[in-house]
C-alpha cells in the first residue's frame, strides 16, 4: 500500500507524520460525527427501542436488547424485496438518463460560444431550487388533467399517462423529476473534468480528421473518466438514498409503487415508533450500497484513466 | 507500516469508547434527568409558586396564520400569572413530530407540548407523558377529555376540537332542481342527489369522500361496524358491515362515478374541486370555513353528515401534554389548563376563527354561531351528538397506513373490496400485537 | 464560416436553448405562482401569467418573522459551514492524494463508506452527542459537522490526483515546505473544484432543514428554511407564500453561484496552461 501511495507521488520520506496535521480536523469529525453515531445506531439495530425512551439511559440494553430479531424479521419478510425492487427500478432508469443529461450539459457548457455563461446559470437553476418547492411545482406540472405536461403532449396527439397517480408511471415520474433536478449538479462536476483536458489532444485529433462525435468518445470521455467515475459513485449512493421527492410527491404511493428504502426507514423510525427495526433496515441498506460501491471500485481499474 | 494503521484504529476506538462511556454519565443540570421511569407529577420537583419560572411550550397548530393569536393568548395569561414565562416554539406540522420524537429520546423535550391523536397513545403508553394533576379542568368537554384519558389517568387536555360536516354547493342543487340535504338524510338520499348532480355535466361531480382510513372508520361506524372488537384485543377489519361500508364508498368511484377517481381529480385537492364549483357535496372539517368563505363564488351551506344504520361524525382534537421528564410540571399544568379551558383563551380563539375551544360553556360558544357563512352553523354543534373517536391503539400510525394502502388499491380497482380488507386484516394481525 | 460550422453553431444553440427552457420552465412557474392570489392558483384554465398579480405573498414572507435576523443566522451558519468544509476537506484530500501514508487507501474507503449511511438513522445518536457536548441551541451544532464532509474530500482527492508531481517537486526544489506546497500549488490548482464545492456546500447548508430544526429550537436562532416553513398552515398549503419564500431564499445562492462562475473560467485557463 505505501508503495502505491508513493507511486502516485508524495516524497518518499513523507508519511503519517506529515499527513497528520492535514488529516486531523477531518479525522476528528469522522470519529465524533460519523463513526460514533454509526456505532450507536448499530447497537440500536439489535434492540426493540421505540425511539421515545431515552437513548442509552441506564438499563437501556437490558430492557431493549433482542439480538438479531429485527434482521431476521426484515430478511424473512416480503417488504424488503419489494422495496429493493422499487429502488432498483429507480436506479436503472435514473443513472443512465442522468449521466446522459449531465454529459450533454457539460459538453454544451464547455463550448466557448457566446452566451455560455448565461446557460451555465440557467442549467443550474433546478439544483438551486429546494426539493420542497421543486416537488410541489412538478406535482402540478404532472397533474394528468390540469398539468402542463399532458397539455403539451396533447398538442402532439399523445394521451399522457397519470404520472404520479398511476402505479405504473409513478416511479418513472420520480426519475424524470430527479434527472431534471440533478443533471445540472453532475453536469458541473463533469464540466470541471472536461475543461481540465489538454487542448493539444484535440488539435492532434483534428489533424487526423476526427469529427466532433469521434473526438467526444475517443478523447473527452476517456480523459474525463475520473470525473465520470466520481459522478457514478455519488449518484448511485444518492439514488439508494432517494427520499425527499418521494415523501412530498407520492408519499410511497400509489399502491406502494414508490416505497423505497429510506422512506421505509423514516416511516418505521419516526411514524411507527420502531426505531430498532428502522436501524436494522438502514444497516441492511448500508451493506447493499457498500457492496455496489465495492463493485464499482473494482471495475474502475478497467476504464478509469488517471494519467490525463 | 501496519503498526501505524492499527495505532490509528486503536486510538479511534479508544476515543469512541471514551465518548460513549462519558456520554450517559455526564449530566447537565439544565437538562432533564436521565431517569426513564415514569414519575408521577410531584409538587416538590417544581419551584414554589411565587418563584418566577420559565417553561417551553411547543406546538404546530399556530403555524401558518395563528402565531399572533397564540401570542395574544399568552400575553393574557402572563398578565394573570406574571411569574410564569412561556417560551413558545411554533413549528410547521410536517416535521413537528420528527423533531419532537428526537427531543424526547434525547432528553431535551419541551416542558409541555401539543400532540395529535395519532401520536398521543404511543407517547402516553411509552411513558413520555406526565399525568395531569393538581389543576381544575372541569370546564372542558367530556368527550374530548376522554379521548386523552388512558386507564383512568388524564395525560392530555384537549387544546381545541373540530369536527366534520357535510358541505354542499347550493347552486348545483338548484341547477339539478333537487332539495338541499338535511340532517335526516341517509347515505341513500345522498346517493340519489349525487347522481342528479353528476348528470349536470361531464366534469361535474356529485360527491367526494375519499376511500381513506379516516373516512373509512367513520362510515364503518355509520354501518354499525368497527375495526376492533369491544375490548380492543382483536382486529375486525374485514367484518361484513365493514365490507359493505367500503363497497358503497368504492362503488361511488368505480360504478356510479358520482365521485371522481384519482385521475379524474387530476392531482388537484378536494377543497379546490369544491371551490371551483364543480362538486355537489363533500364531508370535510369545519376548519374549511374561512377558506371557503373567501374562495367560493357560489352559495354554499352545511348540514350534519348523513348516516346509515346510525349517524356518526368525525371528531378531531389535539392534546396539550406535559413532558414526564420536566422539572416544571406545575407551571406547565397551569399554562395548558389556562390555554385550553379559560374563558379568555376561548374568546380569543373564537374571535380569530381558530377552531373551537373544547369547553362546555355554551355562552362563550354562542359568539361562534353568529359568524356566517355558513348560515347553518348550528350543524357544527348538532354533529357533536354523533361523535366517533378513532380506535386509539399504540401502533395507530402503522394500522392506519396498512388499512389506507389497501383501501386505495380498492379505490383504484386493483383489488376487490373484500380482498383489500382481508389483506388489511391479516397484515395488521401479523405486524401489530394488541394488548 | 463554412456551412458545416454554421450548422454546428445552429445545432448548438437549438439544443442548449431547449435544455434551458426545460430547466427554466418550473422556475418561471414558481415566479408566476408566487404572484398569484390564493384563489387564482387553482383556476381553470391555468393562468400562465397572473391576471391580477399581487405581492401579498412576498409581504407575508418579509413581515411574518424577523426577516433580517433570520437571514443573518442563515448567512452566518452557511458561510462558516462552507469555509470549514472547504478547508478541512482540502487538507484531508491533500494528505490522501499528495502526501500518502500507510493505510491511505483503507482510510479513504472508510470515508467513502460513511457516505452510504442514511442520515435518518444516525440522527438520534448524533442529537444525543450534541446534547452531551451542550451544543443544543448553539450554532456550533449545525456548523461543526462540516469538518467532516466525505463527498468533498472524495471529490478533491480526484482533482488533486490529477496535479502532476513535477509541479510539487518544482516547488519543493525552490525550498517550499509542505504547507506552502499545499497553499501555493495544491489549493490554486483545485480552484474549479473548490468553486463548485463552495456553491454546493453553501447551498446544502443554506437549504438544510431537518438538522437545524432539531438543533435550534429557540425562535431567535431560527434559520430561513425553518422560518419559511412556519408560514405553512396545517391544513391548506399556501402555494403562493411557499413559492415566494423559496424564490427569496434562492437569491443568495444564485449570487454566490454567479460569483463562483468566474473561478470556473480561471480554472479553465489553469487547465490550459497545464499542457
Amino acid at each position: 500500500m505505501p508503495q502505491k501511495a508513493n507511486r502516485r507521488g508524495g516524497p518518499k520520506k513523507d508519511g503519517l507524520l506529515t499527513a497528520a496535521p492535514f488529516l486531523l480536523p477531518s479525522l476528528l469529525g469522522l470519529l465524533v460525527f460519523s463513526l460514533l453515531p454509526l456505532l450507536v445506531s448499530a447497537l440500536i439495530s439489535f434492540t426493540d427501542w421505540n425511539g421515545l425512551d431515552q437513548l442509552l439511559a441506564p438499563g437501556f440494553l437490558q430492557e431493549h436488547f433482542i439480538g438479531l430479531e429485527n434482521y431476521k424479521n426484515i430478511l424473512s419478510g416480503a417488504e424488503l424485496w419489494k422495496v429493493l425492487g422499487n429502488t432498483g427500478a429507480y436506479i436503472i432508469m435514473y443513472i443512465p438518463l442522468m449521466l446522459a443529461a449531465s454529459l450533454l450539459e457539460a459538453y454544451l457548457l464547455s463550448s466557448t460560444r457566446r452566451g455560455v455563461s448565461a446557460f451555465r446559470v440557467v442549467y443550474y437553476l433546478p439544483v438551486l431550487t429546494s426539493w420542497v418547492a421543486a416537488s410541489l411545482i412538478w406535482t402540478s406540472v404532472l397533474s394528468p388533467q390540469y398539468g402542463a405536461m399532458n397539455n403539451l403532449l396533447a398538442l402532439f396527439g399523445i394521451q399522457g399517462p397519470g404520472w404520479l397517480l398511476d402505479e405504473k408511471w409513478a416511479m418513472a415520474a420520480i426519475v424524470l423529476v430527479s434527472v431534471w433536478k440533478d443533471a445540472g449538479f453532475f453536469g458541473l462536476i463533469l464540466l470541471s473534468g472536461m475543461v481540465g483536458i489538454n487542448k493539444s489532444y484535440y488539435e492532434a485529433a483534428s489533424l487526423d480528421g476526427a469529427g466532433t462525435w469521434k473526438k467526444f468518445w475517443r478523447i473527452t470521455v476517456p480523459l474525463m473518466s475520473p470525473a465520470i467515475f466520481y459522478v457514478l459513485i455519488v449518484a448511485l449512493i444518492n439514488a439508494f438514498q432517494l427520499f425527499p421527492q418521494v415523501m412530498i410527491m407520492t408519499d410511497g404511493g400509489p399502491n406502494s409503487a414508490t416505497q423505497v428504502m429510506v422512506e421505509r426507514i423514516y416511516r418505521y423510525g419516526f411514524r411507527y415508533f420502531r426505531m430498532g427495526y428502522a436501524a436494522a433496515f438502514s444497516w441492511i441498506l448500508f451493506v447493499i450500497i457498500m457492496a455496489c460501491t465495492a463493485i464499482q471500485m473494482k471495475a474502475q481499474k478497467r476504464w478509469v484513466n488517471y494519467d490525463a | 507500516m501496519k503498526k501505524h494503521l492499527s495505532a490509528i484504529l486503536a486510538s479511534a476506538l479508544a476515543l469512541v469508547l471514551l465518548m460513549s462511556a462519558c456520554g450517559p454519565a455526564a449530566s447537565d443540570p439544565t437538562k432533564s434527568p436521565d431517569n426513564p421511569d415514569p414519575k408521577p407529577s410531584q409538587q416538590q420537583d417544581t419551584p414554589p409558586a411565587d418563584q418566577p419560572v420559565t417553561i417551553t411550550y411547543s406546538n404546530y397548530n399556530a403555524s401558518g396564520g395563528n402565531e399572533e393569536t397564540l401570542q395574544k393568548m399568552y400575553e393574557a395569561f402572563h398578565e394573570e400569572y406574571p411569574n410564569i414565562t412561556v417560551e413558545i416554539e411554533t413549528i410547521a406540522y410536517n416535521d413537528y413530530f420528527t423533531q419532537l420524537q428526537t427531543r424526547v429520546s434525547g432528553g431535551t423535550a419541551p416542558d409541555c407540548y401539543e400532540l395529535n391523536i395519532e401520536n398521543f397513545a404511543a407517547y402516553a403508553n411509552k411513558g413520555a407523558l406526565a399525568e395531569i394533576t393538581g389543576v381544575d379542568f372541569s370546564g372542558l368537554d367530556e368527550t374530548s377529555l376522554n379521548a386523552f384519558n388512558v386507564d383512568g389517568k388524564q395525560y392530555g387536555l384537549p387544546g381545541k376540537f373540530s369536527n366534520v360536516v357535510l358541505f354542499y354547493n347550493k347552486d348545483l342543487f338548484d341547477q339539478a332542481k333537487i332539495d338541499y340535504p338535511t340532517a335526516d338524510w341517509t347515505q341513500d338520499d345522498l346517493q340519489k342527489a349525487a347522481e342528479a348532480i353528476r348528470a349536470l355535466g361531464d366534469d361535474i361531480y356529485g360527491y367526494y369522500q375519499p376511500l381513506t382510513y379516516n373516512e373509512f372508520y367513520k362510515v364503518v361506524a355509520q354501518f354499525g361496524g368497527s375495526l376492533l372488537n369491544a375490548d380492543k384485543t382483536e382486529f375486525t377489519i374485514n367484518a361484513p358491515e365493514n365490507v359493505a361500508a367500503a363497497q358503497m364508498m368504492a362503488d361511488r368511484i368505480l360504478v356510479s362515478n358520482v365521485q371522481p377517481n384519482e385521475v379524474q381529480m387530476g392531482g388537484i385537492g378536494d377543497w379546490d374541486l369544491f371551490m371551483s364549483g364543480r362538486l355537489g357535496m363533500m364531508p370535510t372539517g369545519i376548519w374549511a370555513f374561512n377558506t371557503f368563505a373567501e374562495g367560493c363564488k357560489f352559495d354554499w351551506d352545511i348540514t350534519v353528515e348523513p348516516g346509515k344504520e346510525q349517524k356518526a361524525t368525525h371528531f378531531f382534537s389535539d392534546a396539550c401534554v406535559i413532558n414526564n421528564a420536566s422539572d416544571k410540571k406545575e407551571a406547565a399544568a397551569t399554562w395548558i389548563t389556562w390555554l385550553t379551558s379559560s374563558d379568555k383563551a376561548a374568546a380569543i380563539r373564537i374571535e380569530a376563527g381558530w377552531d373551537l375551544p373544547a369547553i362546555k360553556d355554551q355562552s362563550t360558544l354562542s359568539a361562534y354561531l353568529d359568524i356566517t357563512p355558513p348560515a347553518n352553523r348550528q350543524a357544527v354543534f348538532d354533529s357533536l351528538n354523533y361523535l366517533v373517536v378513532p380506535p386509539v391503539i399504540e401502533d395507530y400510525s402503522l394500522m392506519s397506513d396498512i388499512i389506507g394502502q389497501k383501501l386505495s388499491a380498492a379505490a383504484a380497482g386493483t383489488l376487490t373490496v373484500q380482498e383489500a380488507l382481508d389483506q388489511a386484516q391479516s397484515e395488521c394481525q401479523a405486524q401489530i400485537s394488541l394488548k | 464560416m463554412t456551412l458545416k460550422k454554421r450548422l454546428g453553431t445552429t445545432g448548438y444553440y437549438v439544443v442548449s436553448t431547449v435544455i434551458a427552457v426545460v430547466s427554466m420552465f418550473p422556475f418561471l412557474w414558481m415566479i408566476s405562482t408566487s404572484l398569484k392570489s390564493q384563489g387564482a392558483i387553482m383556476s381553470i384554465p391555468i393562468q400562465w401569467i397572473p391576471q391580477e398579480p399581487s405581492g401579498d405573498a412576498y409581504v407575508e414572507v418579509f413581515t411574518k418573522f424577523n426577516f433580517l435576523r433570520t437571514v443573518g443566522n442563515s448567512l452566518f451558519i452557511s458561510v462558516s459551514y462552507t469555509v470549514i468544509t472547504l478547508l478541512s476537506s482540502a487538507m484531508a484530500a491533500f494528505a490522501f492524494a499528495k502526501v500518502g501514508f500507510c493505510g491511505n487507501d483503507l482510510l479513504l474507503k472508510l470515508y467513502l463508506a460513511t457516505m452510504m449511511i442514511p442520515t435518518q438513522v444516525t440522527m438520534i445518536p448524533l442529537f444525543v452527542i450534541m446534547n452531551k457536548l451542550s451544543l443544543i441551541n448553539n450554532f456550533g451544532s449545525v456548523i461543526l459537522p462540516s469538518i467532516f464532509k466525505p463527498f468533498a474530500v472524495f471529490m478533491l482527492v480526484q482533482q488533486m490526483r490529477a496535479i502532476p508531481e513535477d509541479y510539487l517537486d518544482a516547488a519543493r526544489i525552490d525550498g517550499a515546505g509542505i504547507f506552502q506546497v499545499f497553499r501555493k500549488i495544491a489549493l490554486p490548482m483545485c480552484l474549479p473544484t473548490l468553486s463548485t464545492l463552495a456553491v454546493t456546500t453553501f447551498m446544502e447548508s443554506w437549504n438544510d432543514y431537518l438538522w437545524p430544526l432539531l438543533m435550534l429550537t429557540q425562535r431567535e436562532k431560527m434559520t430561513l428554511p425553518i422560518a419559511l416553513s412556519t408560514l405553512q398552515g396545517t391544513y391548506n398549503p399556501q402555494y403562493n407564500v411557499l413559492m415566494a419564500g423559496s424564490l427569496v431564499s434562492m437569491v443568495p445562492i444564485i449570487i454566490i453561484y454567479i460569483m463562483a462562475q468566474r473561478n470556473f473560467k480561471n480554472g479553465m485557463m489553469a487547465g490550459g496552461i497545464k499542457g
